[in-house]
């Protein structure tokens, strides 16, 4: 089996299930859920990192909102892209880059599921996958 | 038991100074501020010996701005401190001008405002926390989000939002310290070039070089240094919080300039309708739009329709962005907030010439900041 490396590996792992899912947490002390994952101590309610623990969040939610990038000066990032706000089944709202790189067929409220999407290889040749967001088909929503 | 600016002894803007905003050019930091604060001293008909205490708002000059800069006018000896809050630097170094003299530590204190665009570290870059999207989402991108939102709740065009860069072009064309001075068609501003979503070029604010000065003095201050009283705009709040966790999917943008705004207006004992004049963060057009909404200049999702209607207009209901806004004037980032306290207070004197809002009485400040901060100031002539 190919060895895969997640780009942002505190995010998500490359090996994670269909859809993958996203590392997020919840604090213990007053039950918020939070991404990115953080253990510095809860937003919410002040309690400290040893009330917070890892919890994974399904890659499954509905389009919030989307805008196209159509200018960026950031070397190595080519546009357009499409980035998306995503309201997460399990609960928070993240900004992901779609897989779909203009908003043509978007809509607010559609189904939206994770993937992975093949970014080249990294030096220790291993493809590099990077977490996005895609409409789901109907059938996966 | 706490008290709010306006239980303190009253504090007074008595001069304003500015250096057209602009794009970078080899003008140094020093000559920008120094230009600034002579125009404030020569508004005030005070010399700098009187000051006592100095704020100088900036995120991007560097360690230990004030001194080199303000030594040029008589090392004096006075307190100097820089002060740096994103986007709200210049309104926090006023508000810390304001704080100084109306708790009476000092009867005349200087907020200065200077920047010139550099690259800066930026703190939460540092936290280790990383989301999805990486560099590739950056503040215009942050603000076409909102306004894809803005449109499919509101049923509004791209058109309605690229209104407010129309009307904020249309006044900055007026002003001789606005880096944009030059009135645009909305043809003109939707034919891009497009940069995110909805947002074309002339919906984001430019950032350029500049500077702005105001002096707030106490009541013993103007009647010891013979100051214009009819001239002296009085600091009725100063307000300023920052971002909670608010419910999923809420725009904390908006919830966060409700708040300030809302604990403002209670402070200064007015409401929405009092106001005649406001500088608001206008950074990108849908921000006028949804911080119109919060402010409660007009009902959630009809922002877009109080541009239409001209009710935002110098001379309609409530002038919003006389100066151009952060749109047209320009964002050089410290200088901003002290810039906007400038406007108001021309507009509340009646001394704004040909942008003047008839019988403008009380106006209000706000900026933003990223973290996220809200600062806003209420000043009244009375
Ligand atoms: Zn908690």
């Amino acid at each position: 089996m190919p060895e895969r490396a997640a780009a942002q590996p505190s995010l998500y792992s490359a090996e994670s299930a269909d859809p993958p899912a996203l590392n997020g947490g919840r604090c213990r002390a007053c039950g918020y859920v939070f991404f990115p994952p953080q253990s510095y101590g809860c937003e919410s309610c002040g309690a400290p990192p040893q009330h917070l623990e890892p919890v994974t969040l399904a890659g499954r939610g509905t389009l919030h909102s989307f805008a196209t990038v159509h200018l960026h000066q950031a070397k190595g990032i080519e546009a357009p892209f499409t980035v998306g706000v995503i309201l997460l089944d399990d609960g928070p709202a993240i900004r992901s880059i779609l897989t779909s790189r203009t908003d043509e067929g978007l809509r607010a409220g559609d189904r939206m599921i994770s993937t992975m999407v093949p970014q080249g290889r990294d030096d220790q040749g291993r493809e590099v996958v990077e977490l996005r967001f895609q409409k789901a088909a109907s059938d996966q929503g | 038991m706490t008290r709010t600016l306006i239980d303190l002894r009253p504090v007074y803007v008595v001069g304003i100074g500015l250096h057209r905003y602009q794009r970078l050019s080899d003008t140094t930091y020093v000559e920008l501020g120094l230009t600034a604060v002579r125009e404030a001293l020569a508004d005030a008909r005070i010399p700098w010996s009187e000051v006592q205490s100095a704020y100088t708002g900036t995120a991007l000059v560097g360690m230990a701005a004030s001194r080199p800069m303000l030594r040029h006018l008589g090392a004096t000896g006075i307190p100097m401190a820089q002060v740096e809050n994103a986007s709200a630097s210049g309104s926090t170094a006023f508000r810390q001008a304001c704080l100084e003299v109306a708790s009476g530590i000092c009867d005349l204190a200087l907020a200065v405002g200077v920047d010139k665009p550099a690259p800066v570290a930026m703190a939460p870059g540092k936290t280790n926390l990383r989301d999805l999207t990486g560099a590739r989402v950056v503040p215009f991108t942050h603000f076409a989000l909102l306004a894809n939102d803005y449109m499919n709740r509101n049923h509004v065009t791209a058109e309605q939002i690229a209104m407010v860069a129309v009307k904020n072009n249309r006044n900055g064309a007026n002003n001789p310290y606005a880096q944009r001075q030059k009135a645009v068609t909305l043809d003109e501003v939707m034919a891009g070039p497009a940069i995110s979503g909805a947002l074309t070029r002339l919906q984001c604010c430019p950032v350029g070089e500049g500077a702005a000065a105001a002096i707030v003095a106490s009541d013993d201050a103007i009647a010891r240094l013979g100051i214009d009283r009819n001239r002296a705009v009085r600091v009725i709040a100063s307000v300023t919080r920052t971002e909670r966790v608010y419910r999923e999917a809420k725009n904390f943008d908006a919830e966060l300039t409700g708040e300030t705004v809302a604990q403002a207006y209670r402070e200064a004992g007015i409401s929405a309708r009092d106001l005649d004049v406001i500088e608001l963060h206008d950074a990108f057009t849908i921000e006028e739009l949804l911080y119109l909404e919060a402010m409660g200049l007009c009902a959630p999702g009809e922002g877009a329709r109080m541009i239409e209607s001209g009710a935002a207009d110098i001379g309609g209901q409530c002038a919003v962005s006389a100066s151009g806004g952060l749109l047209a004037m320009g964002h050089p980032i410290g200088p901003t907030g002290v810039g906007q306290i400038a406007e108001i207070t021309r507009q509340l004197r009646g001394e704004a010439g040909v942008r003047q809002h008839p019988n403008a009485r009380i106006g209000m400040a706000h900026m933003v900041g990223v973290g996220a901060v809200c600062v806003v100031h209420i000043l009244r002539h009375d």
